[in-house]
């Protein structure tokens, strides 16, 4: 059985994903939170398997959220649910350790397969989010000019060539004929670079925290 | 906001204040023809060796007198020529009577033979009397004394006057004894007498003219052009004072040597030495002063000592009187002959080892040795004649070399002011670089923060928009009852998405646009059960404005949509690519085409209007082929250079 947080400001779709999750998964465990706040006391107490997020809440963003489940419970999956497509938004919530994201407004049958394979380990990945994942892994290749940079995470070559597919827009099970390898294995990389994605960023924000001197 | 610096240093550095540079080919040449044309002066003249019939008188008989006449009464003395009062009778001042008689001529009285006297050195002047009868006069004979010290007396001797039974020659000479005079060969002093043919002697006269009188004056008269063109340009320009001292040198010398060919002054005899040996002091204190300054060492010392050592010579002088004249000059001589060797050897010292040491240290060695040839010739006694040549040649010497050094500085002055010109013009042409760098940064600057608030506009607008219109839309997406609502409502939110992305966002790369489009569009038609094949260019350089990805992007999902709910089609072929300047979409289906209307035109209801409108928006076109039955063709043209530039 599921433990789910659902995160959501507007009560009718709050009470429209409750609907949805439940089809997806029967019989789970479902606490609603409408204010970030509520949602991190939330996620200090209760031990959850998925969090499905909204990024626009009053009070806050969500990526607030994504990164204390990550670091209190890095078992559990946290799901970006939003209206913006635009990687502005959704880039750092994926730093933050998001595992996925799924757009609102879709129709209900197309979230539910979404929810359903990022349940199954199969994160989306659009050509844009690949763009900007690229972008910030390239930025980071560069040397360091601080000798006390914290090594860099870097992609695979392997975990490269699938990003650049992505972004030239091939779908997956494209990308997997082009190399010769399973849907499951291109989705492994999709979950690869998020995860070092991630603690890439998980590093550069300890870095900076210890440069400001917020860690003593 | 990240702040752009120029990339090039500005590099400014003072040019430097004097280039030294190995001595010109023409100053070596000139220094060369120098030395030959010395050489070949001394072969000439010492060439000039008496012929046969030329006699040498050198003994007279010798009496004090104030006469007109050889005094008859006086003592009379037998006396060696070349007389030196300095030698004979130093402290005797007054008019002396020399006699000699003439020996027998070749041609006593007849033939055609004109014979003259040629009386080589005579200081101060003198009167020739042939026989009683007065043949020449150098000048004034009574103070102050025409100065006939550098001129040789030719004398022409009229046959009239010479008699068969002998002939008695007497000269009246008037001088100064030695302590009246500062430098030896201004004392009284009568040389050997020679008598020869008039036209050997009048060549042999006018050599030694030209040695003695013409040569110095040519160089003097130069010596003072230079000297004072050379000491304008170190005034106007005090970071060359050497040039100023080295000008006041020059012109100092030059006077001190018009001494030498000036017959007559104006003045006194002893306001004449003494102003003389003023400028000598004069002359040091300029030297000294340039040989430090062209090292390139300001001395306070040197700055305040000199003038006053100047003064204190003057002063001295006054002292002394007329009678010790040349003993105090020569306590001076040695003083300022000394400062002079000094402030040389110091200045050697200091020059960098190279081209410029080795030239100057051959001149100031050459300087040197007409120093002391000259003060040998005060010192010796007797004259011998190769000392007096030397002499010539040494008075010579000096101040040619003193023209040569000028042409010297004032080239390095030249180059200098050229060099100074060139690094203005490179300060210029850095000067316009960085302020064309500047600029360029201002420009940058001011675009990147255009940038930025346009950018946080375009998030304050999306943020508002989705915040407030995009919460309606999606409540109606996902709680209206009906389908076609909700569908709606979903596209209303997709529309307002794109709105925003067109109005305010930044350019696309066509490589990523297409990333884009073949993702949207692969995936719902797969997920709409139909084949997609995409086939286009990779890594096209071109960019899209907002708008036009926006566009575009709209007229494609209308396109896919209408092919996923009309057109019953299995296949989709898309080929994308660039013709010309444009770029192209193909869009093609083996579905059941589009109905056309009665009037030929194809049925509206499919969005193929706004498809076309949009198109035309963008100035591109959008033509749709459709025959029931056989599929459609969708042709979308969007050319490239309005999509960049429009915005």
């Amino acid at each position: 059985m599921k433990t789910i947080l659902l995160l959501e400001d507007l009560p009718e779709i709050r009470a429209w994903m409750r609907k949805l999750v439940l089809q997806v998964f029967p019989g789970a465990t479902i606490s609603e939170s409408a204010r970030v706040h509520d949602a991190i006391e939330l996620v200090s107490a209760v031990k959850f398997d998925l969090a499905l997020i909204d990024l626009g809440l009053p009070d806050g963003s969500g990526v607030d959220v994504v990164t204390k489940l990550r670091d209190l419970q890095p078992e559990a999956q946290s799901v970006v649910v939003t209206i913006h497509d635009d990687d502005e938004h959704l880039f750092p919530a994926l730093q933050a350790g998001a595992f996925g994201y799924i757009l609102k407004e879709q129709a209900r049958e197309l979230i539910t397969e979404q929810l359903q394979r990022i349940s199954q380990g199969e994160p989306p990945l659009s050509p844009s989010i690949a763009r900007r994942v690229m972008a910030y892994f390239s930025a980071k290749a560069k040397p360091a000019s601080n000798a006390n940079a914290i090594p860099a995470v870097n992609l695979t070559d392997r975990e490269s060539e699938v990003l650049l597919r992505v972004a030239k827009g091939y779908t997956l099970p494209e990308i997997g004929v082009q190399l010769g390898l399973s849907r499951h294995t291109i989705a492994d990389y999709v979950k690869q670079i998020y995860r070092k994605l991630n603690v890439s960023s998980r590093a550069e924000a300890a870095l900076e925290a210890q440069r400001l001197g917020l860690f003593r | 906001m990240p702040l752009v610096m120029p990339s090039t240093a500005i590099n400014l550095h003072t040019p430097a204040t004097r280039h030294d540079h190995a001595p010109p080919a023409a100053l070596q040449r000139a220094w060369a023809l120098l030395w030959r044309g010395a050489t070949l002066l001394l072969l000439g003249l010492l060439s000039s060796a008496a012929p046969a019939q030329t006699v040498y008188l050198d003994t007279a008989w010798r009496a004090p007198g104030a006469g007109p006449t050889f005094p008859a009464t006086a003592p009379a003395q037998r006396v060696a020529l070349p007389d030196e009062w300095a030698r004979t009778r130093p402290d005797q001042r007054g008019p002396l009577w020399y006699r000699t008689e003439l020996p027998p001529l070749r041609d006593d009285g007849a033939g055609d033979e004109l014979y003259a006297l040629f009386i080589e050195h005579v200081c101060s002047n003198l009167e020739v009397y042939l026989n009683g009868e007065k043949l020449h006069s150098g000048g004034r004979m009574s103070t102050p004394y025409t100065h006939n010290c550098n001129h040789p007396q030719l004398v022409a001797l009229p046959s009239a006057l010479l008699r068969k039974g002998g002939n008695v020659l007497d000269i009246r000479l008037v001088g100064h004894p030695l302590a009246e005079v500062g430098s030896r060969q201004r004392a009284g002093a009568l040389s050997a007498l020679v008598i020869g043919p008039q036209s050997e002697l009048a060549a042999r006269h006018a050599r030694l003219t030209a040695l003695q009188v013409w040569a110095p004056q040519a160089v003097s008269a130069t010596l003072l052009l230079m000297g004072g063109f050379m000491f304008v340009l170190g005034f106007l320009n005090r970071r060359e004072s050497h040039l100023a001292y080295f000008g006041a040198l020059c012109v100092g010398w030059a006077l001190v040597d018009g001494r030498l060919w000036l017959r007559s002054m104006p003045l006194g005899h002893s306001e004449t030495e003494f102003l003389v040996l003023a400028m000598l002091g004069f002359i040091t204190w300029a030297a000294v002063q340039f040989l430090l300054r062209y090292a390139g060492v300001r001395h306070r010392v040197a700055d305040v000592g000199l003038p006053v050592q100047c003064a204190l010579l003057s002063v001295s002088l006054v002292l002394a009187g007329a009678q010790r004249l040349h003993a105090v000059a020569s306590v001076w001589y040695l003083l300022l002959a000394g400062e002079v060797l000094a402030a040389a050897a110091w200045h050697l010292h200091q020059q960098r080892p190279g081209h410029g040491r080795w030239l100057m240290a051959a001149l100031l060695g050459a300087v040197s040795i007409a120093g002391a040839i000259e003060f040998a010739a005060q010192w010796t006694s007797g004259l011998p004649s190769m000392l007096t040549l030397a002499s010539n040649v040494a008075q010579l010497l000096v101040p040619t070399i003193f023209v040569l050094v000028g042409l010297r500085l004032v080239q390095q002055h030249g180059r200098a002011l050229q060099h100074a010109e060139q690094d203005k013009a490179v300060l210029e042409q850095r000067v316009r670089e960085a302020t064309v760098e500047i600029e360029r940064n201002f420009r940058q600057m001011a675009e990147l923060r255009v940038e930025q608030v346009t950018e946080r506009e375009r998030k304050r607008i999306a943020a508002d928009l989705h915040d407030d219109l995009g919460a309606k839309l999606l409540t109606i997406v996902h709680t209206s009852d009906s389908e076609r609502i909700s569908t709606l409502a979903r596209e209303a939110l997709e529309e307002m998405r794109l709105s925003v992305r067109g109005l305010t966002g930044r350019p696309v790369r066509l490589a990523d646009a297409l990333g884009d489009w073949r993702a949207e569009v692969v995936s719902r038609l797969g997920q709409a059960g139909i084949e997609g094949d995409w086939s286009a260019p990779e890594d096209l350089p071109q960019t899209l404005s907002a708008r036009a990805y926006v566009q575009t992007t709209r007229i494609l999902r209308e396109a896919t949509s209408n092919i996923i709910k009309h057109s019953g089609a299995t296949q989709c072929t898309v080929q994308a690519g660039i013709t010309d300047n444009d770029f192209q979409f193909v869009v093609q289906d083996n579905g059941d085409g589009i109905a056309s209307e009665i009037d030929g035109r194809l049925d509206r209801g499919h969005g193929l209007a706004s498809m076309k409108n949009r198109a035309k928006q963008l100035q591109g076109q959008c033509l749709v082929e459709s025959t029931p039955g056989h599929g459609t063709v969708i042709r979308l043209t969007v050319p490239l250079d309005r999509a960049t530039q429009a915005s």
